[in-house]
């Protein structure tokens, strides 16, 4: 009896094996990236019932709980209520980009004007994102991306290398010119923006010599969950002695990181630095030991908000160079591939810390 | 022809037979307070996006009744998907890449089939672990980048594309598999083995069912199909990704036990399993429109198996307690 299954779990094996190697040999490689990424569906012209600007934008985060999303929330209604419109906002539970496809099925059958989207991932759900266009809802992406193919416009909060490079700048402040052993605790192994930042920070540290005494030891991830990451945190300076830094680019991450090695008594000797609300650390920022890169949250929500009306009724289309009004932020110019930037983000340090309000 | 009311009665109050009537009124009154529920786009998008997790309980509902349970089938679709989408990404046809996939799920399903019918050990601690070993190899062969090039862009369309007016394509592989697992379960000896497993695997071995071989077989079966929902994930979000499915294997496990399955093993119908996914379904897109977020349906969805479970167990007690009644009336009378 057991050899049968020995027996038969070693022809499966087998079957496999010959398989790969026959196509693998035989087969000549069919030519990879081609992609699905055709350009997108024509987009229909503006919808009779969004061009006065008073229709409903339905705003998916990446996780409903997120105090980051609920303050983007907050902006995005405050400016429905001075410039006319709704928001309706849906909160998927898990991270994921698939997580997030029924929502935007749900703003399609709600059929609001505009879907705003802050993409879990680049690709879930795209399909579903041009089967919105294709009934005629507009979509744009705020905060992180989605494909390009299946939006119009991506609400960007800074140039993401320039966040990375930010992070880097701030962590090299606090070492100072001796450098050290420095870690990375990002959120989830698939998270865009991270994975953006973290590629340029890598990128400046092998070719920018003001960082050369500064050596990357390792990358770990804290699942946008605030115990794994005060777990990754203690356990990143157990392994790593000569541990000096953590750069700890995700929101929940840091103050959870700073939390944990406050109370393991590590912080200080460890510096940290990263992304997070400011309100959240302001205790650590003040004494020092943690500085953060920082947007204003609450301006990218008005932002997001404006942009969608804007695709609403037409006065932009997401062509390199339309220009649209965002009340008291000012005027605002769609870039190359339809990204609107909000602006330069900065170093919070106990100087400038007052004047973050998230 | 006669009628046996006695036989009509015991029909009526068998589980999945409530739980048919439950899910049919709840339809009715969901759609007359939902404007649009039953629309074609909303129906197809409900089922579309449960293609993945209802092809799990398939191979649950007979590992459950055979006393057995695997928690990595969500861990083990996912790697199955890395592979196909590392093959295709080397070059392999797709459909090549996909056979090998389904012999890889299947081979994981092996492994935890060894750990259990040849070790003996566990099957939830043995899938406990394998669930966070595949899960981990996915991360360790994927990187931290999703695969989305080489992805045929006809799988994509085939998967969002519907037939009947509403059904999802994604959705035929659980439509061909419902009636073979239901015939082998209900109409076929294999069947009989697995209740008489799930009965009692001693007694079962006495009477000639070889029980090893057959719970090593269950793994196998259930992560072959575990390697087709994978590959359903890789058409539905467009990607092949490190952290597909991820949890999905328990929104499976609920829709088994709410559809009657004995969680002691023994006890469970097909059909019980259809009303209960139908219901769940049904229940997590009527919440979606009245606009209630993912934490909201998890709770909704919690409720009723709570609520369904107490349920039973009180008419069970009610229904012993009138037998013992008459039991004893009909003693005393003697």
């Amino acid at each position: 009896m057991k050899h049968s299954i020995v027996r038969s779990t070693g022809i499966m094996a087998v079957a496999a094996g010959v398989l790969l190697a026959g196509c693998a040999s035989g087969t000549p490689a069919t030519s990879p990236g081609t992609g699905t990424g055709e350009t997108g569906p024509a987009v229909p012209g503006v919808r009779e019932d969004c061009k006065d600007g008073k229709g409903a934008v339905g705003l998916i985060p990446k996780l409903g709980t997120d105090p980051y999303m609920v303050v983007v929330k907050e902006a995005a209604e405050a400016a429905a209520a001075e410039i006319g419109g709704s928001v309706i906002f849906t909160s998927p539970s898990e991270a994921t980009g698939a997580a997030q496809i029924p929502f935007v099925n749900q703003l399609v059958a709600q059929n609001v004007c505009v879907i705003a989207i802050a993409g879990s991932d680049t690709d879930s759900t795209k399909q579903a994102l041009l089967g919105a266009q294709e009934k005629g809802i507009k979509v744009i992406s705020w905060d992180s991306d989605v494909d390009p193919s299946a939006r119009s416009v991506f609400v960007n909060q800074a140039d993401s290398a320039s966040i990375g490079d930010q992070m880097l700048v701030s962590m090299s402040k606090m070492l100072g010119p001796d450098g050290g052993d420095v870690a990375i605790l990002s959120s989830t192994p698939t998270a865009v923006n991270q994975n953006a930042w973290i590629d340029s920070i890598k990128k400046q540290l092998e070719t920018n010599p003001d960082y050369a005494k500064i050596n990357l030891v390792t990358v770990v991830y804290g699942q946008e969950k605030a115990d794994e990451n005060a777990r990754q945190a203690t356990a990143l300076v157990q392994s790593y002695p000569n541990l000096r830094g953590i750069i700890v680019p995700a929101g929940i991450g840091l103050p959870a990181a700073a939390n944990a090695l406050d109370q393991t008594g590590d912080l200080g000797r460890i510096k940290l630095t990263g992304l997070a609300p400011p309100t959240l650390i302001s205790k650590f920022i003040q004494s020092g030991e943690v500085q953060s890169v920082w947007w204003n949250v609450s301006d990218l929500g008005t932002l997001t908000y404006h942009a969608a009306q804007a695709m609403a009724t037409g006065k932009i289309t997401g062509a390199e160079g339309d220009a649209f009004d965002a009340g008291a932020l000012g005027d605002y110019k769609v870039g190359a591939k339809g990204e609107v930037i909000l602006g330069e983000a900065q170093i919070v340090t106990p100087e400038n810390l007052n004047t973050f309000k998230f | 022809m006669k009628i046996d009311a006695t036989a009509v009665r015991s029909y009526l109050t068998r589980w999945e037979s409530l739980l048919a009537i439950a899910t049919i009124l709840f339809i009715v009154y969901a759609a007359a307070t939902t404007p649009g529920l039953l629309s074609s786009a909303s129906l197809s998008n409900a089922f579309q996006v449960v293609a993945e997790k209802s092809l799990f309980v398939l191979p649950l509902l007979l590992l459950i009744i055979g006393r057995e349970i695997d928690i990595s089938v969500a861990s083990v679709g996912a790697f199955a998907a890395v592979v196909v989408g590392l093959l295709t990404q080397a070059g392999l046809p797709f459909a090549v890449a996909v056979i090998v996939g389904l012999l890889v799920g299947g081979l994981c399903g092996a492994l935890n089939g060894f750990c259990v019918a040849v070790l003996g050990m566990p099957s939830l601690v043995v899938t406990l672990g394998s669930l966070a070993l595949f899960r981990g190899l996915c991360y360790v062969a994927l990187g931290s980048t999703p695969i989305t090039s080489p992805i045929p862009p006809d799988l994509i369309t085939w998967s969002y594309g519907t037939f009947l007016g509403w059904v999802p394509n994604n959705l035929i592989p659980l439509l061909i598999l419902i009636p073979i697992f239901g015939i082998a379960l209900h109409r076929r000896p294999i069947g009989r083995q697995i209740f008489a497993i799930g009965g009692g695997p001693d007694v079962a071995r006495y009477s000639g069912v070889r029980v090893l071989r057959l719970r090593f077989w269950l793994f196998v079966v259930s992560g072959a199909v575990a390697a087709i929902a994978g590959v359903l994930a890789i058409g539905r979000t467009s990607q092949v990704t490190p952290d597909a499915m991820v949890g999905y294997e328990l929104d499976a496990i609920t829709v088994v036990f709410l559809g009657g399955v004995s969680f002691l093993g023994g006890a469970g119908r097909m059909t019980g399993v259809i009303w209960s996914l139908l219901l769940i379904v049904m229940l997590r897109q009527t919440l979606l429109l009245q606009g209630q977020g993912q934490y909201a349906q998890g709770l909704a969805v919690g409720l009723l198996l709570i609520g369904s479970l107490l349920l039973a167990n009180i008419s069970q007690r009610i229904g012993a307690w009138f037998t013992n009644r008459r039991l004893r009336a009909a003693a005393q009378a003697a």
